[in-house]
């Protein structure tokens, strides 16, 4: 290595045309971007540009110059090969000690770019390819897509969104977008990504081209991946070099080294300049891949003739599954919404900031002339994020933006919904692998007992923090190892929830507990030590209906994406693709009709595609329509069931040339065609699939009178309500002796209520919901009812119970209550209106009702009965309590004095009550006055007579003037007496204790011998 | 006491007003120290209420007006915690299970028990056994009935119960030969009347004869009516005249408009108010089949007679199959379309008769 003298110098010597190039790179890559406008001229620009872009960017550059160095002396050497990078970052050091080289400037560089994530990305792509399928073909597959994708869905992609900076799909590039490109192009983030994809074009393309730097690219990965200085999760061998450092070099099975080998010393040697004779070998190499892809129709069947013998037991649906991103069928808005969330988690899992580029735009903007950008004032930042103008919109509305403390986005968890067959699954592994994810997903299949659930959820979400926990003890490795996890992202997980409606609610409050807890325990612990239990990874959850009530506390937190119905025919134009390389002789029309019978449902359409092919290898229209396949159970809309009763469906069409071309008798689209078996038919098809029987019947029980018929003598609406009150009477047998067996019985008033009240026209259908007003009125009625009940005091139980009380006393206590009385002070009323306004205090105070101020909705206040009377037993029309806002003012008052004058006798007496029991001095004192003034407390003075009696054998032992304690020191007495007391109400055989509400209060001891 | 209605009921057997004979038997059924399980039944505010607390107070005297409110709550086997108000003293428990609506069973069970298990203790050697006055019993689910009929026979030792009840028709006959019934008639129109002037006089007012029928009729028999109909009265005009005002009762006007209305148009639109009204009507809280039977009166006083025993059929037929249902408003609404349809066939023969 001693012939260059310097490794920049060298570099520059050998690529001084090439960095030419690379100043006015990223103005060409612009033109280039808004130059194609067919696909011939955009695949050859795309081609163009993959060479281009190897020495674009500078890091490529660095990358390229160790890879160029190394060219000719250790590519013919496999030995030597096999000791070569680390990760780009790590590259300097690890070259420097391997090959002896004097220290440069390639670390500092290296370090500065996002480029240093690269090789990670690419490991984690190959390796998936790797396991899947073999890699040229993958890449072969993924080139044609791009083409594909390039002709056929420019057009829609640029109607659809606006955003796909995120995106490298930059040979469709709008024009519209030309100026926020000029911002985006420094975005690094979309650079990266760029660079990834032209990388694995370039690699597909081995087989043709004979490229010096994806081979050596390709080298210096696959080294790169079998080699660590540190002690790795792959098996290895442990090796140790002359200068006492030891390597860890991977084990591979034979084959899969050779194989490895082959692919990369099949290509030349020859390592060229883009220019000359280099450029025209590029020019023909493009030529030939748009040639290729002028004929998708005839290439690809010859593919699938080779496939469909070699993978006949392999199911479509698995076959066909989108495996990229440009693959998906669904809507393209919710894709990208989703995706961007995923990206919003890239500060924390690959730690490379996410915000960059808004910041960056910002400068931009500040400095620049695109003042038009700044709409939105992000006060996390605390700068202005630009959106391009166009960009913040629906989808991304829900999506909320901000990142917490720890660079999370707010949202945490990504809740998928939509019905079954849409591709939710799909979308979230394939955007999940994109983003550069290892998807772990526990599904239905799983166990999900809370437990498990945890255990899934910790190890998924976790697996850095392990590592992190690991590092501590040794030290060393600490940098490195970190390195290692950004490297080798396989480490990072990404949880995918699927099915989550099934699971079970303490589950999903794990995961509601266990996504917002890292909060709290960040906020609680500051130190590092804390952090480690808080979720950094990403989670999403699917699930098909939204509304289920376990996911009410998820739904909150999460972003919630709704998954709207693919376009049939969009899905047809997919399901033609796979016939033609299934050969299977379809056409349009047939698989249009496939896509709506299955209601979009992607699944179930290719499998019945497939078993057609399998039957018969072709499938039309008849067999589409005739055949039961692909047709679900599907969930309709109440709404849709309402209108299948009240509305009488047209032939279809479909039917009519389904009959026409099976050459029967053509039918006729006339309604009177349409028969009574039919309708009845259909009816009950529709409503047995729905299923909520007594929901479809409130809603057409209060939607029938507003439909348009004939029925002049009420005969049809008799009938109709009979079949209410039937349905009615089943209804209740069923829930009263849970007798499900008349369960399909219920069904049959549809049948009934379709032939009475269904038209032509569309009817007018509302939402029922009187019966839901009704019921919250009847409770709301009830409470007051029973709040009112359980005012009456004893006194007042002439009112009565139960709906005696509610129908009669309640409206004439209402005029009861209803005096007239001027308004004046009280002394001034006359001697009626005295006598009323007593009169009234006492009843209210009798029934436990009182005026109270509350304030009414137009913010006056107001004198309200509490329990509300007004509202009990009130119909319009019918005049409630008539007091004017004093005399309500002044009763109120009133009657809160009488309440105090009536509770306070009663205080007294238990005041009273208390006093013999518990004597205190002054009790003592005045014990013999005291005693003849409870004439009703006799009972208890009689205990203690008795005492008397045992206080007289006591005190006999010391002084007989003690009897009344006049002599004697009073507290001696008082003393005496308080014991006797206690040990008589302890003694004596019967015992009183007061307990309110207690009929047991009153005991007796019983002696076993009294008994016998 | 300020109602009339409590400040004036009589406390005791001889005090009684009207059925004199029959608290005759009743203190002579006290003068035993024994006394079987009793059923009130007779039409509200006939005074059943009132004799039970009579009979009451005969047997223990002073200390069963000394009463006190509780709140006792159970829970049922589905693990739902019920409140049910009671009023008691010493000797006796009232309670009225309708409040616990379809869990009265429980209520039932326990609440007996809870009040049998424990004896009465013989102070002043009055009864050995506790009263359990259950009020509003016909309301009781049959489920409930089933599992009283047993709990009385077991605990017959330590307590009775009375029963209070409207009608005798929805007791099971099980309870029925269990208890022995006795009826309390509405009292006559004299007999109200002699109450009513009693009652002012006591009161220190003057009632004209004339309001006093009057007051009398428009109250259908209804003591407790008739007493609160006189009071608001007083509230509203005093002195008292002949032809004063006397105040409806608001669900009874409603309901009347309600059987005008269908009287007067026959169409799907009126029906729907009807429907509304008749929910209005529910929601309120008045029982549906005294909504059935509103209407019919109404509706047969306004129509003419060749229809009037068809509506009645119909209104038997649609309220027998209410009673097996749960939704009320199918069957009221059911009826009324029917009764609409049958007026209307009535309506349009006239007319053709009439053209020819």
């Amino acid at each position: 290595m001693d012939q260059y003298p310097d490794e920049n110098e060298e570099f520059e010597l050998q690529y001084q045309d090439e960095l030419e190039l690379l100043e006015d790179m990223p103005h060409e890559y612009d033109a280039f971007d808004e130059e194609p406008s067919t696909s011939h001229q955009a695949a050859a620009a795309a081609q163009k540009k993959q060479q281009l872009d190897v020495d674009g960017a500078p890091e490529t550059a660095t990358a390229m110059h160790d890879v160029s160095r190394l060219s000719d002396s250790t590519v013919s050497s496999p030995q030597l090969s096999q000791i070569t990078f680390g990760a780009t970052q790590i590259e300097g050091p690890v070259n420097r000690r391997l090959f002896g080289t004097p220290r440069g400037s390639a670390v500092g560089r290296g370090c500065s770019t996002p480029f240093q994530r690269m090789p990670a990305i690419d490991e984690l792509a190959k390796n998936a390819e790797d396991n899947a399928a073999p890699l040229l073909t993958a890449a072969a597959e993924q080139l044609q897509e791009l083409g594909l994708r390039g002709t056929n869905k420019r057009r829609l992609e640029r109607d659809l969104f606006g955003d796909i900076d995120d995106l490298y799909h930059e040979s469709y590039e709008d024009p519209m977008l030309k100026k926020a490109r000029t911002e985006e192009q420094r975005d690094n983030e979309a650079i990266e990504r760029i660079l990834e994809l032209r990388r694995k074009m370039r690699e597909s393309s081995k087989t043709v081209r004979h490229d010096e730097v994806s081979r050596l690219k390709a080298l210096h990965d696959f080294k790169m991946k079998n080699l660590s200085y540190e002690i790795p999760s792959w098996p290895f061998l442990a090796l140790q070099r002359s200068d006492l450092e030891r390597l860890y070099v991977r084990y591979h099975s034979e084959d899969y080294e050779r194989r490895q080998l082959e692919l990369l010393s099949a290509r030349g040697q020859q390592m060229g300049s883009l220019l000359g004779e280099a450029k025209q070998q590029v020019w023909q190499e493009a030529n030939e891949l748009v040639l290729r892809r002028m004929a998708p129709a005839t290439q690809p069947q010859l593919e699938a003739a080779a496939t469909s013998t070699a993978e006949t037991g392999r199911l479509w649906v698995d076959k066909y599954k989108p495996r990229k991103y440009i693959d998906l069928l669904s809507d393209e808005m919710t894709n990208r919404s989703l995706l961007y969330w995923l990206k919003m988690w890239d500060k924390v899992v690959f730690g490379k900031a996410f915000h960059s580029k808004q910041e960056q735009q910002a400068v931009n903007s500040n400095s620049g002339s695109a003042a038009q950008q700044l709409n939105s004032f992000n006060k996390r930042t605390g700068k202005f994020e630009s959106n391009g103008g166009w960009r913040q919109r629906k989808a991304r509305q829900a999506l909320n933006t901000n990142v917490d403390d720890l660079g999370r986005p707010m949202q945490k968890v990504a809740l998928l919904c939509g019905p079954p067959g849409l591709g939710k699954t799909t979308l979230a592994h394939t955007i999940a692998r994109h983003a550069g994810y290892n998807v772990r997903e526990i599904n239905a299949s799983d166990d999900r007992s809370p437990e498990a659930f945890k255990l899934a959820l910790e190890n998924g979400t976790q697996m850095s923090s392990v590592l992190n926990q690991d590092k501590r003890p040794n030290c060393i490795v600490l940098g490195k190892m970190q390195q290692i996890t950004e490297l080798l992202k396989c480490i990072n997980y990404n949880c995918i929830t699927d099915e989550i409606d099934g699971a079970p609610r303490q589950s999903i409050e794990y995961l509601v507990k266990f996504v917002s807890d890292g909060i709290y325990s960040k906020v609680k612990a500051k130190g590092a030590k804390a952090e480690h239990n808080v979720l950094r990874r990403p989670i999403i959850c699917i699930c098909n209906d939204i509304y289920d009530p376990a996911l009410r506390p998820l739904r909150q937190i999460a972003f919630v994406v709704n998954f709207p119905p693919i376009d049939a025919a969009r899905l047809a134009e997919r399901l033609l693709q796979i016939s033609r390389k299934e050969q299977l002789k379809t056409d349009f029309g047939s698989l249009i009709a496939l896509a709506e019978k299955s209601g979009n449902d992607v699944r179930s359409c290719i499998s019945s595609m497939q078993f057609f092919n399998v039957q018969k290898h072709s499938m039309t229209l008849q067999d589409v329509l005739n055949n039961n396949l692909g047709q679900k159970d599907r969930h309709q809309g109440l709404f849709d069931v309402w209108g299948a009763v009240f509305r009488i469906q047209r032939p279809k069409k479909m039917l009519q040339q389904n009959s026409s071309g099976n050459g029967e008798e053509p039918a006729q689209v006339t309604m009177t065609n349409m028969s009574v078996a039919t309708r009845v038919g259909n009816v009950l098809d529709v409503v047995h699939s729905s299923g909520d029987y007594e929901r479809l019947a409130q809603g057409v029980y209060e939607n029938y009178l507003q439909q348009k018929m004939p029925d002049p003598n009420f005969n049809g609406i008799c009938e109709a309500l009979q079949w209410f009150c039937f349905s009615d009477a089943l209804q209740h047998q069923i829930s009263r002796q849970q007798n499900y067996s008349i369960y399909p019985y219920l069904q049959y008033g549809f049948v009934v209520w379709h032939l009475l009240f269904a038209t032509l026209a569309w009817p007018k259908i509302a939402f029922p919901t009187r019966g839901f007003e009704f019921n919250q009125k009847c409770t709301n009625q009830r409470n007051i009812f029973l709040s009112l009940r359980k005012g009456v005091t004893t006194s007042a139980q002439g009112v009565g119970q139960g709906h005696i009380l509610l129908l009669d006393t309640v409206p004439l206590l209402k005029r009861i209550l209803s005096p007239q009385l001027r308004s004046v002070a009280v002394q001034l009323l006359s001697q009626k209106e005295q006598y009323d306004l007593r009169h009234t205090i006492q009843v209210m105070v009798d029934l436990g009702v009182n005026f109270i101020q509350v304030k009414s909705a137009e913010g006056h206040y107001v004198f309200q009965t509490e329990p509300d009377l007004d509202t009990l037993c009130a119909f319009p029309g019918a005049a409630g309590l008539t007091l004017p806002y004093f005399s309500r003012q002044l009763i109120a008052r009133e009657v809160e004095l009488e309440r105090i004058r009536r509770a306070a006798p009663k205080g007294s007496e238990v005041d009273a009550a208390k006093k013999p029991g518990t004597p205190s001095a002054a009790a003592a004192t005045k014990k013999k006055a005291a005693s003849p003034r409870l004439p009703n407390h006799l009972q208890t003075l009689k205990p203690k007579q008795i005492t008397d009696i045992n206080g007289r054998s006591a005190p006999k032992q010391q002084l007989t003037k003690d009897f009344f304690g006049r002599v004697t020191h009073k507290t001696t007495a008082t003393t005496s007496i308080e014991e006797a007391k206690t040990d008589a109400i302890v003694k004596s055989p019967i015992w009183y204790r007061y307990k309110e509400g207690y009929n047991n209060a009153v005991r007796k001891d019983v002696h076993l011998n009294e008994l016998l | 006491m300020a109602l009339w209605v409590d400040k004036y009921r009589p406390r005791e057997l001889s005090k009684l007003d009207y059925h004199k004979d029959q608290a005759e038997n009743l203190r002579n059924l006290c003068k035993q120290s024994d006394f079987p399980h009793l059923m009130f039944y007779g039409p509200s505010g006939a005074g059943k209420k009132t004799r039970i607390m009579c009979l009451l107070r005969e047997m223990y005297g002073v200390g069963v007006e000394r009463l006190r409110n509780e709140t006792m709550s159970f829970t049922t086997p589905s693990n739902r915690k019920i409140e049910v108000m009671t009023v008691s003293s010493n000797y006796h428990l009232e309670v009225n299970p309708s409040d616990a609506g379809m869990y009265d069973r429980t209520v039932v069970i326990d609440l007996i028990k809870q009040v049998a298990q424990t004896h009465q203790i013989d102070i002043n050697g009055q009864r050995e056994f506790k009263v359990i006055v259950i009020s509003e019993g016909d309301e009781l689910t049959k489920d409930a009935q089933h599992a009283l009929r047993r709990t009385m026979e077991k605990y017959v030792a330590t307590c009775r119960i009375i029963l209070s009840v409207n009608s005798t028709s929805r007791i099971i006959p099980a309870i029925r030969s269990r208890c022995l019934g006795i009826r309390v008639a509405a009292p006559s129109q004299s007999e109200m009347t002699a109450v009513l002037q009693s009652t002012c006089k006591r009161e220190g007012l003057v009632l004209p004869p004339e309001l006093a029928k009057r007051v009398v009729d428009k109250s259908e028999r209804n003591l407790r009516r008739a007493l609160l109909m006189l009071e608001a009265s007083k509230v509203q005009q005093y002195p008292f005249t002949a032809q004063q005002e006397i105040a409806d009762l608001d669900w009874q006007v409603y309901l009347r408009e309600t059987a005008n209305q269908i009287v007067s148009e026959q169409t799907p639109a009126k029906l729907e108010k009807i429907r509304d009204r008749l929910y209005e009507l529910l929601s309120q809280g008045v029982p549906p089949n005294l909504i059935f039977r509103g209407l019919v009166e109404h509706l047969v006083n306004n129509c003419d007679m060749s229809i009037k025993a068809k509506t009645l059929e119909y209104a038997t037929q649609y309220e027998h199959r209410m009673q097996n249902g749960a939704k009320h408003i199918f069957h009221l609404e059911a009826f009324v379309a029917q009764f609409m349809n049958i007026y209307k066939k009535f309506l349009s023969e006239l007319v053709m008769t009439d053209d020819f």
